[in-house]
């Protein structure tokens, strides 16, 4: 329905994201031939080692924070760096070859990245700020066709604590747990098929009460796949699309699936009217499921959709916004909580040594589960506006703290270069 | 990394875990130096001086809160909070991370560097450097505090409880009350609303905006204290807090009958006031001048000429010159048994759209406060009762709340005398 002249869009997989998610897939296909890396010679703390002397005086900023000037290039990456010191400090870098370079700022032990600077065009300086505490740290620069070059190792002494780093994730980390979600998405459109074959053959027969019964366990189904929408391609909006809140939207033929059929049990449609919506909705499901062997999910999509599944749930669930007259919502956010739970399970080994705030990740989902939970009694979910205050300002809170704990999600899995 | 005394309780804890920032050198300097208490600030020139309209600014730290007795700033946030704190370890959670960003942002300095780990710790809507820019942060609790969620029960200040409907309310309740109040406050709205987004983003866990209202002082007109949307001059009559002794009279709650952690706090009142402008603006000049008492063009009472002119009642028994229901005359009659009754007001100018008849929907969001709330707001607000403004008026929020104790130095935080 985006394709309406009207402009009718979908509220979800958003447009911004999947622009974005194209630029990660194209920097990360870049990577796909790998060659060790170039290592460098260790230069000691302030010794000058073997590299050329770049006087790298630290100006008078206005930020009142120390600067140093740094090379880029694979020929003298991360030359200029001479006195290393502790604390919040920013290196202003130079791209001093003819190549667009990526700059990373590692602990050449560990690979552990404490800043980056993607895209620094041949002649331009960028700033990196980076909070340091004592340890060993090196440049490297990564530009495109070449492999990966790090600078000298340069050792801040003493005993300062080190500030924020991670280890990158590359396109092969990522690729055996999307593989895995892959097949347990595969998993659950059989579950899917299963259902919307159960409310065809309901609406069918023109048993409307078992229709309304029974199109939340399969709408559910599909809310929990939550990662694998943009792999469904245009099966999503047939499946789960919306339109505008323009008036007699609803109306629009191109309404399918899902929300169309909640809009008719709950108007009081006919089931006449229903069936062919139905029979379109079952046979979507069933050519998803019979191509998705084929299907091929993206790895660079893995961290951003375990953060975006809660941040569509805020936008669209909370605030009824998809809601068709079922007043399911807080069902469909307790099953995007379950489809977060799903990815984040696949990535969880990887994120374990990455994500600092895990735990509190972990308690933020049993919280923000425990809150939509109680609002289920006997299988009848409360409307979002039959929420009490205090009610609402709980699973606000939850989701509001959830989302902060996620955020670091997508930006630990955006997929790095490595070498 | 940042020195965080409170790390321990961050990595248990369920907040965003706070990325304190690096303070600029003198900003952070100046915060652990000034400790500014009633004599710090007694220096400065007072805000109702009609000649001196120079700022007091406030470090973050001392005995008493910024952004009380501190001139009026240009910009404002006020805030309505329902703490969803589970408990109480949880509460002293929030008002540490509230603490540590109100300190940052008020002190100013670069945002903590985060690297690949998450996404930037700040918004960047100042810049890469986070300015201070005279902000202030004054935070507030509630009588809904003191319930049962967080064994808090016996530690109520006094006079503190759920705000009143009064004669002329017409409260709504989803713009009433709350746990915990906050006031930004800035010569900047940019810098008001940067602290609203880094505080909220810092707590969303813990708490929930219940109501929110800006407003904004205007510049004075052509000169003395700045004028509301009735177009008259509001607040020539201030106390004189800029006098310590005045202060500690008026505004500070100290020793008495107070729960000891009140010290160096203050009843905070806070009134949303819908003003019904077009009906105003159909109003004549003298009817609108002896509701008031004074005169619009320059704020002299009606029986002076000069704004700043003290009106002499006691020469006028009658209400011949300014009437008896005179707003002025009802609110500080002074008189010797009145004179503890005075507060110290701290409104701004509201402006949010329009209403579903076509009118604008402006008003006032009044702010006052006091060392005892029945002595001054209630008596006050009863002396008022009836006044022909009224008619053109119609409080529909707001709360009472009591505002924290200042934080003393690095190691302390907003609440400390409360919780620990």
């Amino acid at each position: 329905m985006s394709a309406e002249p009207d402009g009718i869009e979908p509220p979800h997989p958003p447009s911004s994201s999947r622009t974005h998610l194209v630029r990660r897939w194209q920097a990360a296909a870049a990577v796909v031939v790998v060659a060790a890396a170039v290592t460098a010679t260790v230069l000691a703390a302030g010794s000058g080692g073997g590299s050329p002397r770049t006087d790298a005086k630290a100006t008078a900023p206005a930020d009142g924070l120390r600067h140093t000037a740094v090379e880029v290039s694979t020929g003298t990456c991360g030359r200029g760096w001479s006195r290393p010191q502790a604390g919040t400090q920013v290196f202003d870098l130079h791209n001093t070859s003819g190549t667009a370079s990526e700059v990373d700022l590692t602990d050449p032990r560990t690979g552990r990245i404490f800043g980056e600077v993607e895209g620094l065009a041949p002649g331009t300086t960028r700033p990196m700020t980076v909070d340091l505490g004592s340890g060993s740290y090196a440049f490297k620069c990564l530009q495109d066709d070449t492999d990966a070059v790090t600078g000298p190792t340069v050792v801040v002494a003493g005993r300062q604590p080190q500030g924020p780093a991670a280890a990158p994730v590359n396109q092969h980390d990522l690729i055996p747990p999307t593989l895995a979600y892959q097949k347990w998405v595969g998993q659950r459109i059989g579950e899917l098929a299963a259902g919307t074959g159960t409310l065809k053959a309901d609406i069918d027969r023109g048993d409307l009460a078992a229709a309304r019964r029974d199109w939340l366990p399969a709408h559910l189904v599909y809310e929990r796949m939550g990662a694998a929408y943009d792999t469904f391609g245009d099966a999503d909006a047939a499946i789960n699309g919306t339109v505008a809140r323009t008036p007699g939207a609803v109306d629009d033929p191109d309404f399918a699936g899902f929300h169309r059929i909640e809009y008719g049990l709950w108007h009081g449609e006919s089931a006449a009217s229903l069936r062919a919506p139905a029979a379109a909705l079952d046979s979507a499901v069933r050519t998803l499921r019979d191509g998705w062997s084929e299907a091929r999910m993206d790895p660079a999509a893995m961290g951003l959709r375990a953060h975006e599944i809660i941040e569509n749930a805020e936008q669209f669930e909370l605030t009824a916004r998809t809601d068709y007259g079922s007043g399911t919502n807080l069902a469909t956010a307790r099953a995007n909580v379950d489809g977060t739970r799903a990815i984040l399970g696949q990535l969880r080994s990887l994120l374990v040594p990455r994500d600092a705030g895990l735990a509190k990740l972990d308690a933020a989902l049993d919280r923000t589960q425990a809150a939509l939970d109680a609002q289920q009694h006997g299988g009848t979910w409360t409307p979002v506006d039959r929420l009490t205050h205090a009610q609402r300002q709980q699973i606000n809170a939850d989701f509001g703290d959830l989302l902060e704990q996620l955020a670091p999600v997508a930006a630990i899995f955006e997929v790095r270069r490595t070498a | 990394m940042t020195d965080n005394p409170h790390s321990d309780l961050h990595r248990r804890g369920f907040l965003r875990g706070a990325a304190l920032g690096v303070g600029a050198v003198g900003a952070v300097a100046g915060g652990a130096t000034v400790l500014a208490g009633s004599a710090a600030t007694a220096a400065t020139p007072s805000a109702t001086s009609p000649a001196a309209p120079a700022r007091r600014k406030a470090g973050f730290h001392g005995v008493h809160q910024a952004g009380i007795v501190e001139d009026v700033q240009l910009s404002t946030a006020f805030l309505s909070l329902d703490v969803t704190a589970a408990d109480r370890r949880e509460l002293t959670e929030l008002l540490h991370t509230v603490t540590e960003r109100a300190r940052f942002l008020t002190s100013g300095g670069t945002p903590a560097a985060l690297g690949i780990t998450d996404s930037p710790s700040d918004s960047g809507t100042l810049g890469p450097q986070v300015p201070g820019d005279g902000l202030t942060v004054t935070a507030g609790v509630g009588a809904s505090l003191f319930d049962g969620r967080f064994g808090l029960a016996d530690r109520k200040p006094l006079r503190l409880t759920r705000m009143p409907a009064f004669d002329d309310d017409d409260l709504d309740e989803a713009w009433c009350h709350g746990d915990l109040s906050l006031q930004l406050s800035a010569p900047h709205a940019d810098t008001v609303l940067h602290a609203l987004r880094d505080i909220a983003r810092n707590t969303r866990g813990g708490m929930q905006v219940r109501w929110r209202m800006d407003g904004f002082t205007s510049p004075p007109r052509p000169s003395g204290t700045p004028r509301n949307h009735l177009g008259f001059k509001d607040g020539t009559a201030n106390p004189e807090v800029a006098d310590p002794a005045v202060a500690d009279h008026l505004v500070w709650v100290g020793a008495g009958a107070e729960p000891a952690w009140t010290a160096g706090g203050s009843y905070q009142v806070v009134r949303l006031i819908r003003m019904l402008v077009e009906f105003w603006d159909r109003v004549s000049i003298t009817e609108q001048e002896r509701m008031l008492g004074r005169t619009r063009d320059t704020g002299a009472p009606l029986d002076g000429s000069h704004e700043f002119d003290t009106p002499k009642f006691s020469q006028d028994p009658a209400g011949d010159v300014i009437p008896l229901d005179s707003h002025i005359r009802l609110a500080n009659p002074r008189t010797a048994k009145t004179e503890n009754s005075r507060l110290l007001r701290r409104g701004y100018n509201y402006d949010r759209g329009m209403d579903s008849n076509g009118n604008l929907d402006m008003g006032l969001v009044f702010v006052c406060y006091q060392q005892d709330l029945e002595r001054q707001f209630a008596a006050v607000q009863q002396r008022l009762a009836g006044e022909p403004m009224v008619d053109y008026i119609s409080p529909f929020g707001g709360g009472y709340f009591y505002a924290l104790p200042g934080v003393r130095d690095r190691t302390d935080w907003l609440g400390r005398a409360l919780l620990a």
